[in-house]
């Protein structure tokens, strides 16, 4: 019943289950204001996709969800348009250094071995960091002190660094080196992992570029468009990975669920939410890594020949 | 006795036969000398094709014994072994370690020729049919197949070949049936064979042996295609041979839906 044949992953997957799949993450994303891809692609490997096709596809999904986000940031002025470019310059260079590692690993086998602990290191860290912020957070507005992550003015040693760049929208005069680096970053998360990289820029981008948190959200989703398009490209290109049938089923079903979560999240205070979104992401980090220490019910693996 | 046998043929072939075989009519014998029995068999579908709805397909491979000396049908003069092979490909196989606590991908093989798909099935075990030797010189039972790959005796060698075998047979895609073939009347037979989702693609043959008294009297060839086909196979050629289109195509649908779903949620 309902089952659909993924041309490129060639595995017959049930229509529904992948519609809702798309759906229970664009929800979750919508509501967190993350592209959810942290999510997707280790559920997309748990349900049988293989891991390298998990990250494409899952990458071209996150095209569909930022664009969508992007829209109604922009609308409101919330995005950054000079960071977004220099973000995405160093988005580029770590996209294609992402792409041809899994490209190698890939052909030694160890390409799921490597998703996994990279997600297991960057989700357990940003989790926990995210659980510690939060709940402290909650704390102190329990205790009835404001709640501020932005500290304007103060300096830091990112305002040593050359090459300074005036970004208006921002309101900020900062070296163009750290957005560089942490664009970069992102590019290689997103194309190892098959993660937008919200979670790792979002943080990045308030406390280390003292960015307005509001025109933070804005200018990563902008970026992030940008960055897992070339991601997508470039691993249909290189990789032959993308599976544009389950990439379609995924965005029909995230659109509708983004849109579901806006809603829901709006019901919830910030805090809350990041200390749901941290428990979550601890629990992504778990699983996997429950995964890789369990004894594998089969010891052997088939795959097919690289150089065929 | 020879014109019941015929007789039943066409019978049969308006039974079970789709359309696209119903052209296909059983080559009629010429000449031969009385006493040589002969085995004719043909395939219900020549072509299947995998579509966005494809599950499996389920096959049937048909025949008869002409000039058949049997006269009941549980008389058991003859066996009849069908072999169903796909296409060759090399695999790697890999066998995972615990490492630092985290189990790996460690030790590979590589077998540079294993049949996509491969299905044996028989009226009776193989090994009551004929002889190891026999069966050996015809290729038939995955003991005897070697994969491309010189097995030594070694215990780690035949550990990785059994469990390669092991991982095949859990995807229906190494199949053995000692009961696969079953006989109608005195001379007809067939044999079910399901193809399961994930078969590979191309040309597959379907051999059919006639064995008496532990020798082939005759043999069979017969052969289908699986192709993709519709969307299913647009898509594969241009994700293979047209990558950077494919792409942007993906891309480009992407960023399509995520406007509309923007515009169609829009609160402003």
């Amino acid at each position: 019943m309902f089952q659909i044949y993924l041309p490129i992953a060639e595995i017959s997957v049930n229509l529904v289950v992948m519609l809702g799949l798309g759906a229970a993450v664009g929800f979750l994303s919508g509501m967190f204001g993350v592209g959810g891809g942290f999510l997707l692609t280790p559920l997309l490997m748990l349900s049988g996709i293989p891991p390298a096709i998990a990250v494409a596809t899952g990458a071209n999904q996150i095209v569909a969800s930022s664009v969508s986000g992007t829209m109604a940031h922009w609308r409101r002025g919330n995005v950054d348009l000079r960071m977004g470019v220099v973000l995405i310059a160093g988005g580029v260079v770590g996209a294609v250094v992402g792409v041809f590692l899994l490209k190698i690993l890939r052909e030694a086998g160890q390409a799921g071995l490597m998703i996994s602990l990279t997600y297991v290191c960057f989700l357990g860290v940003i989790g926990a960091l995210m659980l510690w912020e939060s709940v402290n957070a909650m704390l102190r507005a329990r205790a009835g002190k404001a709640v501020s992550a932005r500290r304007s003015g103060q300096h830091n040693w990112i305002h040593g660094l050359p090459f300074k760049m005036r970004f208006p929208t921002s309101r900020l005069y900062i070296s163009a080196i750290p957005p560089l680096v942490i664009g970069c970053v992102v590019g290689l998360l997103a194309s190892f992992l098959g993660v937008g990289g919200g979670f790792v820029m979002v943080p990045a981008m308030i406390y280390l570029l003292r960015m307005p948190t509001n025109i933070v959200i804005g200018t990563a989703i902008f970026q992030i468009i940008f960055v897992t398009a070339i991601v997508t490209l470039l691993h249909a290109t290189f990789n032959y990975t993308l599976d544009i049938v389950l990439a379609f089923v995924l965005v029909i079903g995230g659109v509708v669920g983004g849109q579901f979560g806006v809603r829901a999240g709006q019901k919830l205070r910030a805090e809350q939410l990041r200390a749901l979104l941290a428990l979550m992401v601890l629990g992504v980090a778990i699983r996997i890594l429950l995964d890789l220490v369990i004894r594998p019910s089969d010891l052997y693996s088939i795959v097919p020949f690289a150089g065929s | 006795m020879r014109a019941t046998a015929f007789h039943l043929v066409p019978l049969l072939l308006a039974l079970v036969v789709t359309p696209a075989l119903a052209k296909k009519t059983a080559p009629e014998p010429e000449e031969e000398p009385a006493s040589q029995e002969k085995v004719q068999s043909d395939i219900s579908t020549r072509q299947i094709s995998i579509q966005s709805n494809f599950t499996g397909a389920e096959i049937l491979i048909f025949g008869s014994i002409d000039f058949s000396d049997s006269r009941t049908p549980g008389e058991g003069t003859y066996d009849v072994i069908a072999v169903v092979r796909g296409p060759n490909d090399p695999i790697v196989l890999r066998k995972k370690q615990r490492v630092a606590g985290i189990w790996v991908n460690g030790p590979s093989k590589t077998y540079g020729n294993v049949p996509g798909f491969y299905a044996v099935l028989s009226s009776r075990p193989v090994r009551a049919i004929a002889s190891d030797e026999t069966l050996k010189g015809l290729g038939i039972g995955l003991s005897d197949l070697d994969f491309g790959r010189h097995i030594a005796d070694d215990t780690e060698e035949q550990a990785f070949r059994s469990a390669m075998i092991r991982l095949k047979e859990q995807k229906k895609l190494f199949q053995e049936n000692d009961d696969g073939v079953k006989f109608i009347g005195r001379s007809l037979f067939r044999a079910n064979v399901t193809l399961p989702v994930n078969v590979p693609t191309g040309r597959y043959t379907v051999d059919v042996y006639l064995f008496r008294d532990g020798a082939v009297a005759s043999k069979s060839e017969g052969s289908l295609e699986v192709t993709k086909a519709g969307i299913e196979a647009l898509i594969y050629r241009l994700a293979f041979k047209h990558p950077f289109i494919y792409g942007l195509l993906g891309v480009f649908l992407a960023v399509t839906m995520g406007l509309a779903g923007w515009y169609a949620f829009r609160r402003d």
